[in-house]
């Protein structure tokens, strides 16, 4: 503990010093009295002087949680000396807030009892924390001296977004080789009528169409599309964010890229991730629940890393983009390397869909006629970027504040629908 | 004799405005300059309300230092009521003490052997808080 006076110990000796001269000088007993109770806290406190020595454990109520829960929290002191007043702070990150219990707090800890200080802590952002560092500063009874430490107890604590809801998902153009939930275009054992064709040997009788058979007067099986899984990729783009009180849009992108990759891996779809940017981070195409936990996992340490260095699509390894794979881009579209290397994937032969996460309600209102110059002529600039992706034949759908994941996801898959029909 | 008085006061309040530690000794000062010009102006017989006035002046110092301790959290509902009590225990012990100590001191002289013994004491006590207060364990 590192121990330090206040400034009253000066002020108090120096009222002292004063008055027991001046009593003197003055021949008045009186200003004794005046200096006598200065000396004695000084004198008193001076002598007793010691670290009080405490032992703290940090306990969290769970590992995991989820963003916008309430997180129990218990400091457990355990003091073998007493301490009159232990002003007790625990350091907690930005996304943690004290909802129950006071932090900081003043305590008196007796000698051999042992306290706990029980704080509910409001996850306000997902994240990845280390939570339990606690600072502990004790005073004397007249607080003229005072003993500072810090000690660390941290733990992980990992706080995961919320999902969004999500009707239906997009439907990947491709499918893949293993059993899924997708309707295949290939003609396989499964649910789904294809078609109708002539019997052949080794058809099997339950196949028949016996109405088919019985008009043409010869054996007539049905075919059936397989049932099979796919590949979806989600890109996340973290090159750059919009951010305003506490709010940024790398928030939607994560809540909507976790949703997303629940739900496909609940269809038996392989699920990868990419988070593209300043620093690049990729999970491998897996199915099952622990990828999910992989990818949410792997989300919690995506941050915005300020980066002018150009990349491409050549920094990923080629097995993270499987062929025909759906990929779901997030992005703010603030980013011209992020808009590079997402038409440089479609220019690739992948089935590309771009959710843009809008920044526009990050965005200050236009003050005075230079500011909406500029601001009408990003809006421009925007819209043309969205152009060049219409025009390479990626979907673009804007989610923002006023509508729903679900909303923009049908959007986009509305328009897909339109495209395939056009296209026959 | 008033207005070094009323300036110290004015120092304090504006110390206590401004939660200036270091300015705060300076209105104390002020304060007790003006009572003992006052009592010296006024010659005589010792003054019985000092130890009630002492006492006062030593709670005055206590709460104002408390007051700008720069706390924006509220302390458990013990460490206030105990913190309280000391207050004005020690308060009470500076009225009655000092109240006894005056009666004593009113009917005898010390010589100037008593004299020098006690300043030599004060400043001991007084470099013995300082060195103490500076040092640092860790």
């Amino acid at each position: 503990m590192t121990r330090s006076a206040s400034p009253k110990l000066g002020a108090y000796a120096g009222l002292a010093a004063l008055g027991l001269l001046a009593a003197l000088a003055l021949r008045l007993p009186e200003l004794v009295l005046f200096a006598a109770p200065f000396a004695l806290v000084a004198g008193v406190a001076a002598l007793q002087v010691r670290a009080p020595r405490i032992d703290v454990e940090v306990d969290l109520a769970h590992e995991r949680t989820l963003e916008g829960d309430l997180l129990d929290i218990s400091i457990r002191f355990d003091p073998s000396d007493a301490a009159e007043r232990v002003d007790v702070l625990l350091e907690l990150p930005p996304g943690l807030e004290v909802e129950e219990g006071t932090n900081p707090a003043t305590l008196r800890l007796s000698k051999g009892d042992e306290r706990v200080l029980q704080l509910g802590l409001r996850c306000v952002r997902w994240g990845a924390y280390r939570v339990g560092r606690v600072h502990l500063r004790a005073h004397d009874p007249f607080g003229v001296f005072k003993h500072e430490t810090v000690i660390d107890r941290r733990q992980a604590l990992k706080v995961y977004p919320t999902q969004e809801a999500v009707r239906s998902l997009l439907r990947p153009a491709e499918t893949q080789v293993f059993s899924g939930n997708h309707v295949a275009r290939q003609k396989a054992e499964g649910i789904e009528f294809a078609d109708i064709r002539q019997f052949v040997a080794g058809d099997r009788i339950k196949h028949v169409n016996w109405r088919a058979t019985a008009r043409r007067g010869e054996l007539w099986v049905n075919e059936h599309h397989a049932e099979r899984n796919a590949d979806v990729v989600i890109f996340l783009d973290v090159f750059a964010e919009a951010r305003r009180a506490g709010r940024s849009t790398l928030d939607p992108a994560l809540r909507a890229a976790a949703s997303l990759a629940a739900r496909y891996l609940r269809q038996r779809d392989r699920v990868g991730f990419v988070s593209f940017g300043g620093t690049i981070n990729w999970l491998l195409p897996a199915t099952g629940a622990r990828q999910l936990y992989r990818i949410v996992d792997a989300m919690l340490d995506t941050q915005i890393i300020l980066s002018h260095a150009w990349r491409d699509l050549v920094v990923i390894p080629r097995r993270t983009l499987p062929p025909q794979a759906l990929v779901l881009a997030l992005t703010p579209l603030l980013d011209d390397r992020a808009v590079t290397a997402l038409l440089d994937l479609r220019a690739r032969g992948f089935d590309l869909v771009v959710i843009e996460i809008s920044p526009i309600a990050f965005v200050s209102r236009p003050r005075g006629e230079v500011q909406e110059v500029a601001d009408r002529l990003w809006r421009l600039r925007r819209d043309a970027v969205r152009g060049r992706f219409e025009r390479a034949g990626v979907p673009v759908t804007v989610w923002s504040d006023e509508s729903s994941l679900a909303a923009a996801l049908e959007e986009v898959g509305a328009s897909r629908r339109r495209a395939r029909t056009s296209r026959v | 004799m008033t207005s070094i008085g009323c300036a110290g006061l004015l120092l304090t309040a504006l110390a206590l405005a401004g939660r200036w530690a270091t300015l705060l000794p300076w209105g104390f000062v002020g304060v007790g300059a003006g009572y003992a010009l006052f009592l010296s102006l006024r010659g005589g017989t010792v003054d019985a309300r000092a130890p009630i006035l002492a006492a006062t002046f030593f709670v005055a110092a206590e709460l104002s230092f408390w007051s700008i301790e720069g706390r924006s959290w509220r302390s458990e509902r013990a460490v206030l009521v105990r913190r309280v009590a000391l207050l004005f225990s020690a308060g009470l012990a500076t009225a009655i003490v000092g109240g006894v100590l005056l009666l004593v001191a009113s009917g005898r002289r010390g010589g100037i052997g008593y004299e020098a013994a006690g300043v030599a004491g004060a400043v001991l006590t007084l470099a013995l808080i300082t060195w103490l207060g500076r040092t640092e364990d860790r």
